[in-house]
């Protein structure tokens, strides 16, 4: 079946509240990863998911689009969501071990297995003391894989912009780490 | 090397990561560029690794989805109900100001009505 642009999807959420439940449907997932990734739980990922939506809702009537993705205003609601509640809350992130046991190999014995969740940790945990932007970047390209231009549109900078950040991120990331490892 | 090429070739690696074909064929380098850029492009590929995508439960994605829905059926109602206020009052202040000019003329007529009969009676011959 053809699937409704998100422009019309848009236009029909104006007035018909199903609509809005369609677009939430087609962007639940990749909102609820980012903030997977910028919380490190289940749990607060679904609380901050719902915030996010439920801002998105209650300020629909005033969003106006332009040609960008709905995804952009998305992302940025969260980003602004997970940011306060990094604020509020001081809170400690937590590795999440659930998340890093599914890219270990089934075939790994347990050593191996637990040295790999172990290298992981230390990984995540050194992304969570980035910046919130190279957080942010880091998640769209490589959990979300989306290209330079659309992480440019949710950003709101310039393509050059966004690939030389990724650069400066690997690198403080591998300073980190081996300062880590000292 | 010059930074800006380092750049172009990080993120020319990192979309052959996650799957842009053309992007590896773009990917030429020296072995001197080679050796610098290896260790950021391992440090890449580990993070992919790490940080695969989640999915949310499918009872969370339903329950809240139901939620919006209801919630927006509401905000929906709400604003028709807003606007069908805002008319009905309009109409009221409208219905107000046409009855309230309609008085206003009837009593502007009567006075000038009665000021003229009270002229004329006062200009009237007395003798």
């Amino acid at each position: 079946m053809h699937e409704e642009s998100d422009s019309t999807l848009i236009a029909r959420a104006k007035d018909d509240p199903e609509a809005f439940g369609l677009l939430y449907e087609r962007y639940v997932g990749r909102i609820y990863n980012y903030i997977y990734y910028r919380t490190g739980n289940h749990h607060d990922a679904e609380d901050l998911t719902a915030r996010t939506f439920y801002r998105a809702l209650k300020h629909f009537s005033r969003y106006v689009d332009r040609g960008a993705p709905f995804s952009a205003y998305l992302y940025r609601i969260a980003h602004n969501i997970v940011a306060n509640w990094h604020r509020d809350t001081g809170r400690r992130q937590i590795v999440a071990i659930d998340g890093l046991m599914l890219t270990t190999r089934e075939r790994d014995e347990p050593a191996t297995m637990a040295e790999r969740v172990e290298e992981q940790e230390v990984l995540l945990r050194a992304v969570r003391k980035l910046p919130p932007e190279r957080q942010q970047l880091l998640i769209l390209k490589l959990v979300e894989q989306m290209s330079n231009a659309e992480i440019a549109e949710v950003m709101e900078r310039t393509e050059g912009a966004i690939k030389s950040l990724y650069h400066r991120t690997l690198v403080a990331l591998r300073d980190e780490l081996a300062d880590e490892g000292k | 090397m010059e930074d800006e090429r380092v750049v172009e070739l990080i993120s020319a690696l990192a979309d052959g990561l996650i799957g842009v074909p053309e992007a590896k064929q773009q990917i030429t380098m020296t072995d001197e560029e080679s050796r610098q850029i290896t260790p950021l492009f391992q440090l890449a590929e580990q993070l992919h690794q790490a940080m695969q995508p989640v999915q949310p439960s499918a009872a969370f994605v339903h329950s809240l989805g139901k939620e919006l829905v209801d919630n927006a059926r509401r905000q929906a109602a709400l604003s028709r109900r807003l606007r069908r206020a805002v008319l009905i009052g309009a109409a009221a202040v409208g219905s107000l100001l046409s009855i309230a000019s309609v008085v206003g003329a009837i009593i502007f007529v009567i006075v000038r009505w009665r000021e003229r009969a009270h002229a004329s009676t006062a200009q009237a011959p007395t003798g």
